[in-house]
């Protein structure tokens, strides 16, 4: 191998399946942060829903504030934040938390404004009829409003799914070994950039394709009633 | 159907209401007391606050000024036992329907006594049945809203309304959004319900049907009741300038 030569280090011939096993090694990161990120970006995505729904004006600002702060600004400097700034501060966080925590609050927006349009797009008159009838506040919410808003939220949602496990790969500026990070050292390692790429390509397309797949098939499952 | 219904009981009694959105006045003082079992018409222009009135009057708007007794009791618009108990005397009827379009029919009649009243299950199916038979729907209980005409819309929304037992209903024009052909399924079924007493607060453009069936008609104008009077009385002799504009516009 001349370039292997070239590069002035060990000589270490690697097989695709040795690079096929590392990516897979590596995806397992990058599964773990969208899964981390959707389970608790997705909860506080309900609080700050509930909070835009339930108190005075205040608590409404200080949700927009914070939805358009975390929607205005790029992911990549949220991260440095997140990783550099905490560290400044004297806060140790590891890369691994920090970019859990930056994609956390990065999708909470996302989602909490999803899905706040969601349900102020279910017509005033379902909330006027069930308050005629002498529902509550939390029965109107759970028979009449969120099963109306949940199958318009499907689509965006999973939309935006998609976008965030890409969006991991961005975790990468800070150091943490996700998919893509793995492939940019093997590839630098093998000289087989075009090979590692295609594998993570590929990787990426298997692990946000079952979500797209899923959410179809759950919307048609709710359209049929 | 003009004469005076027979008990005296004040159901709604409404005193100096004033309501504002923002700093528009759109109710200026409204006084207005309905009797058990009467059938009161509201007329007037667009915009001369009549839906406002009614949404005052169970509360689905907040008020500025005056006081509302329903049965009794004080509407306080800041507090949701009370106004879950004053719901469940006043139902609400509206131009649009608003049936809940993700539950059967027969669902949309059960879902608020089963979580308001804790009924069981057989009795509220049967209930629910009974209810549908009264609006000549009984075997739509299993079809879904979008697959009724707007009149059996309507009248679904009626037997929704009646199954928490109201005393009073509010319609609010109830039948503008109907093709004209199915106008008269509703009313009848309206017309039924005065005749078993039950005490009816409507906001109608059906003048015909106003007179027919109310034993008194309100004129709203500008935030005001302009004037009001026993249907004859208001439809062959208004009194002022703007009822008589108003009755030859239409
Ligand atoms: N939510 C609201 N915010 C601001 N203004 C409102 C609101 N609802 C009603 N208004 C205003 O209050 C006035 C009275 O409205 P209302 O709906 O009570 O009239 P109406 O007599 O029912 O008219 P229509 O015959 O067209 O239904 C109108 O000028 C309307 O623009
Ligand atoms: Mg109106």
């Amino acid at each position: 191998m001349d370039n292997a030569i070239y590069s002035g280090r060990d000589v270490v011939e690697f097989s695709i399946w040795d690079v096929l096993r590392n990516l897979l090694l590596a995806a397992r990161w990058t599964v773990a942060l969208s899964l981390i990120t959707f389970a608790a970006g997705g909860l506080v995505a309900i609080i700050l829903v509930l909070i835009r729904n339930r108190t005075d004006r205040w608590g409404k600002h200080v949700v927009v504030l914070y939805v358009q702060l975390f929607q205005g600004t790029p992911l990549l400097m949220q991260l440095f934040l997140a990783y550099f700034g905490l560290s400044a501060l004297g806060f140790q966080i590891s890369a691994w938390g920090a970019a859990s925590l930056a994609l956390t609050l990065y999708c909470s927006a996302f989602l909490s404004e999803i899905w706040h349009g969601c349900i102020q797009a279910v017509s005033k008159g379902q909330w006027e009829a069930s308050a005629c009838l002498a529902l509550n506040w939390a029965e109107q919410m759970r028979y009449i409003i969120l099963p109306q808003a949940i199958k318009l939220a499907i689509p965006p949602t999973v939309g935006f799914m998609v976008q965030a496990v890409k969006a991991t790969a961005l975790a990468s500026v800070i150091g943490f070994i996700e998919l893509t990070k793995a492939g940019t050292m093997i590839a630098n390692a093998t000289f087989k950039p075009f090979m590692v790429f295609s594998i993570i390509g590929v990787l990426y397309f298997c692990l946000c394709y079952p979500i797209s797949r899923y959410a179809r098939s759950l919307e048609r499952k709710m359209n049929v009633r | 159907m003009s004469d005076k219904p027979l008990t005296s009981e004040i159901v709604i009694e409404a005193k100096g209401l004033k309501k504002f959105f923002g700093s528009k006045s759109v109710l200026k003082g409204i006084d207005l007391t309905v009797f058990q079992s009467e059938v009161v018409a509201i007329i007037g222009r667009s915009g001369s606050g009549k839906s406002t009135l009614l949404r005052c009057l169970n509360g689905l708007e907040a008020f500025q000024e005056g006081s509302v007794r329903i049965n009794g009791a004080e509407l306080k618009t800041n507090n949701a036992q009370t106004l879950r108990a004053l719901r469940q005397q006043i139902g609400m009827i509206f131009q649009s329907f608003n049936l809940f379009p993700h539950l059967s029919v027969g669902e949309n009649l059960m879902l608020a006594p089963h979580l308001v009243h804790k009924k069981t299950k057989n009795e509220l199916s049967t209930q629910a049945i009974n209810l549908l038979k009264r609006v000549g729907l009984e075997e739509k209980f299993h079809a879904f809203p979008d697959e009724l005409s707007g009149g059996q819309q309507q009248r679904v929304a009626i037997a929704r309304a009646l199954a928490m037992g109201p005393s009073i209903l509010l319609c609010d024009e109830i039948t503008s959004a109907l093709d004209p052909e199915l106008v008269s399924e509703v009313l009848q079924v309206v017309e039924s319900l005065a005749q078993e007493g039950m005490t009816l607060l409507m906001v109608t453009h059906e003048m015909n049907f106003a007179k027919k069936v109310s034993h008194r008609v309100i004129f709203m104008h500008e935030g005001r009741v302009h004037e009001e009077g026993s249907s004859i009385d208001l439809f062959t002799n208004p009194k002022t300038t703007e009822l008589k504009q108003f009755l030859s516009s239409i």
